[in-house]
């Protein structure tokens, strides 16, 4: 089982977990999904899941004892008069905080060795290397298992939410790694919480036939997305960024350019099928994307775009800084000196340096990816910058901020900078990464665009195949857009044209689909970080 | 309530099914030939031939059509052979040009040759192969940029022959030294369940088309060794074949490793493929008595494909 647009999993893995699913008790169904889950991670990473159960494990046990001490302060407190319980909740604080940064430290430090000890030891090499240090470090390779940046995620943030005390402690040892292996969240997510996802996945609820309709629509969808436009564009893309050194910059925008629809194709098709498959059974998984190409902003299109990954990096790492007694007495400091709108920007800063720092690295372990994150964030502390300078240019040259033509270009603008940012994510490297843009910038030209455009892997007709399917997709988007749901308007029509809809879609697919001999498909892309 | 559902989903499966068919129809190719988008054309040539004119069918992978030339064995024996080997050819689709064959034509004998035995492919392999044999569209979906008017309306006519009968001609020498690559050993190597299963349907088949399937192993001496040997020949006792391995007969079949290869040892060339056909084609004769067509007129067509064979082996 390679993803979730294998044939093991849409023709096999799905419909027996399906067919069982109906046939369990309804108490029972949420240990078929735990089986099935362990099962899956099992046919992708093996042995590896070894690990999975190591960070289940420590979650729980960690989550236990933090669990344990609340509630005996909680039952201190109730015993002793006011004066003395400050001191108690202190204590006791103090005694969680021990337990919170052992569980940060195992979980992470699993994350952390396995995925980027070969990137620490590289770079630590080149350092003794270019301070001429006779010293030669052996560089650990390890095998990751799937969905490790995923489930590490997920387990933090059900220990915060414990220490916070959002959520009690589950002594359900089952229902925690269920959880956590979920089949459907655990290779590209979306990051869920322990308490949208659990009591949904505990429950058991009975399958609705229009909910079941409902979700092999959402299937379908995502696999136009994948099939249609992700894996024909891979024709074009795969050579552009390989061989990068034989184009122009007319060339590499375009290839940056496909490629940036690309990763929304694959990733956000990919989140149709989870969504979907969980439609299925009876389950809402949260929303990834929303439409992020109609963003104003870099700061917009990231609450749009991987929302889950956004939110997680909000509630747990740019919140707990910004409110920390050190950002604040900046901040306090700052509004003195230099006023109400820069004041909060100082300590804010700080924190979303951190932010787009660990988005960077979660991405993986290569200095683009940090380049990426530090992309954005100076995008976005940037626009908070000048955003008093360009409202005055604004209201200057009386261009109305809400008119059609200026969000219109406000759109543009950002999706150029989005972009500029995949070309970067994309690239062989960092330093692949530059040269391609210095290319766009110094040696961009038309006539090589019209005159090669059709020769590398794709001809006239892909490009017509992708358009449409991509015509498809923004005709769906600007229905989601407007609040409303394009199932729900097609599901309101005859059965004959509702039908008939149906079979054109699945053909379109079937025929003009990027399968078979002579295509490779892209990989999971988000499977990898 | 139920009842609604379960006929709504049938009249809807019903409805893709058809939708299916009709793509898969307009999409089939028409004739066998490339201009017409048929796959794996020199395998697929055999549908333009006469009905009931092949006398022994190969099936397999690259050793198959890179060791073994039906034209020679014409020349020399008379009998009509067709290799429908292609590339990493998997049993499961040895199987699909077995059932292709018997169509319309009687082989006394099929050949597999045995790499593709050990070549292993998920149980999934075998699902997607029924769905293309049901649904062609999902096999040659990507004819929608050639389609043709013949597609809409059309009837299928095959009509293309390959004057080589499936064999790959090369003349590249890449030699090696490969002399002791059938070091003797007790050992068998494994043969996956799935492929012994389809080794076993495919004798089967055979037998109930008045046809014998036999086993060779043709000289490779990158892919074959005694361990694989003893595997097949295992195999072949337990399912009651003949299992015949020319690597083994140096004395009869002399290949000369540095200049009967094309790719140090993978694959002959045509120069090995020569002595290996001349050798199996004397063999099949004298062993299954096959008949020699060459003075048959129904059968000049071989004939006059065969001085096309000779201009195309000339150059070597």
């Amino acid at each position: 089982m390679s993803s979730y647009f294998s044939i093991e999993y849409l023709a096999l893995f799905l419909p027996a977990v399906l067919i069982l699913y109906n046939l369990m008790p309804q108490r029972y169904r949420w240990l078929l999904l735990l089986f099935a889950s362990y099962l899956f991670f099992w046919l992708i990473s093996g042995v590896l899941i070894l690990y999975l159960l190591t960070a289940t494990l420590t979650t729980y046990i960690i989550a236990l004892h933090i669990g344990r001490l609340q509630q005996q302060r909680n039952m201190l407190l109730q015993q002793v008069d006011r004066p003395e319980r400050k001191a108690i909740r202190i204590s006791y604080q103090k005694k969680q905080q021990k337990f919170i940064t052992a569980g940060v430290l195992i979980l992470l430090g699993m994350l952390i060795v396995l995925k980027y000890s070969g990137f620490i030891g590289i770079n630590i090499q080149s350092l003794l290397n270019v301070l001429h240090l006779p010293l030669t470090l052996q560089i650990p390779s390890f095998v990751l298992p799937i969905g490790i940046s995923f489930y590490t995620l997920q387990a933090l943030s059900y220990l915060f939410d414990v220490y916070r005390e959002k959520i009690q402690a589950e002594w359900n040892l089952g229902r925690l790694a269920l959880y956590l292996a979920f089949f459907l969240t655990i290779i590209e997510g979306p990051i869920c919480r322990y308490s949208d996802l659990s009591f949904q996945l505990y429950e058991g609820k009975k399958i609705s036939w229009n909910q079941f309709l409902f979700g092999m629509q959402r299937i379908v969808y995502g696999l136009m997305k994948k099939i249609v436009i992700a894996d024909r564009l891979n024709l074009f893309i795969k050579t552009i960024f390989h061989d990068y050194n034989s184009y122009d910059g007319g060339m590499i925008a375009l290839g940056a350019l496909l490629y940036t629809c690309q990763l929304y194709m694959e990733f956000s098709g990919t989140m149709d099928v989870i969504i979907g498959s969980g439609e299925m059974f009876a389950l809402k998984i949260e929303e990834n994307f929303r439409q992020p190409f109609f963003s104003k902003t870099i700061s917009e299109f990231w609450q749009r775009w991987h929302i889950s990954l956004g939110l997680w990096f909000k509630d747990y790492i740019f919140y707990p800084l910004s409110m920390s007694k050190p950002l604040k007495k900046l901040t306090a400091w700052a509004r003195k000196k230099v006023g109400n709108h820069y004041g909060p920007l100082a300590s804010g800063a700080i924190a979303l340096f951190c932010v787009w720092l660990a988005n960077g690295f979660w991405h993986g372990s290569g200095w683009n990816y940090i380049f990426f994150g530090l992309y954005h964030f100076t995008l976005i502390l940037g626009g908070s910058l000048i955003e008093p300078v360009t409202s005055r240019i604004v209201s200057f040259l009386r261009i109305n901020k809400e008119s059609a033509p200026y969000q219109f270009f406000q759109i543009i603008r950002t999706s150029v900078f989005v972009v500029i940012g995949e070309l970067f994510f994309r690239a062989k490297g960092l330093k692949a990464g530059i040269h391609m843009f210095i290319t766009i910038c110094t040696n961009f030209s038309w006539t090589s665009l019209s005159n090669s455009i059709f020769s590398i892997g794709m001809d006239r007709q892909d490009f017509i195949v992708v358009i449409i399917g991509i015509l498809i997709v923004f005709m769906i988007s600007v229905v989601k857009e407007r609040g409303l749901s394009f199932r729900a308007l097609i599901s309101g029509q005859p059965v004959m044209l509702r039908w008939s809809l149906y079979y054109m879609f699945i053909l379109f697919i079937v025929i003009f689909g990027a399968y078979g001999v002579g295509y490779i498909p892209v990989d999971p892309i988000y499977a990898n970080f | 309530m139920k009842i609604k559902y379960v006929v709504r989903s049938i009249l809807f499966v019903t409805g893709l099914m058809i939708s299916l068919s009709l793509a898969s129809w307009v999409v089939f190719p028409k004739n066998n030939s490339v201009e017409f988008g048929m796959s794996d054309v020199n395998a697929n040539g055999i549908l333009g031939e006469d009905d009931d004119t092949i006398d022994v069918l190969v099936l397999g992978d690259s050793l198959s059509y890179s060791s073994i030339s039906p034209m020679m064995m014409w020349k020399e024996e008379g009998f009509t052979a067709y290799v429908c080997g292609t590339s990493a050819q998997q049993l499961y689709e040895s199987m699909n040009f077995l059932k292709q064959a018997f169509v319309n034509q009687k082989p006394k004998i099929v050949i597999l040759e045995t790499n593709a035995i050990y070549r292993s492919f998920s149980p999934i392999k075998t699902i997607e192969n029924s769905f293309h044999r049901l649904f062609p569209v999902f096999q040659y979906h990507d004819r929608w940029k050639s389609i043709l008017p013949v597609d809409f309306g059309g009837s299928v006519e095959y009509t293309w022959r390959d004057d080589l009968k499936g064999f790959k001609y090369s003349n590249k020498i890449d030699g090696i030294n490969a002399q002791d690559y059938m070091r003797k050993s007790d050992q068998a190597a494994e043969i996956p369940e799935l492929n012994r299963q389809y080794v076993k349907d495919m004798a089967k088949l055979c037998e109930e088309n008045d046809a014998q399937m036999i086993l060779i192993s043709t000289p490779s001496s990158v892919n074959w060794n005694y361990k694989r040997h003893n595997g097949i020949r295992l195999l072949a006792e337990e399912y009651g074949l003949n299992y015949y391995d020319l690597n083994l007969l140096s004395e009869d079949i002399s290949i000369d490793w540095s200049r009967d290869t094309r790719d140090k040892g993978d694959h002959l060339n045509y120069f090995g493929a020569r002595k290996v056909s001349a050798y199996l084609g004397r063999f099949l004769k004298n062993e299954y008595a096959l008949p020699d067509h060459r003075q048959d007129k129904n059968y000049q067509s071989w004939n006059e494909a065969y001085i096309r064979y000779q201009q195309i082996t000339e150059q070597s």
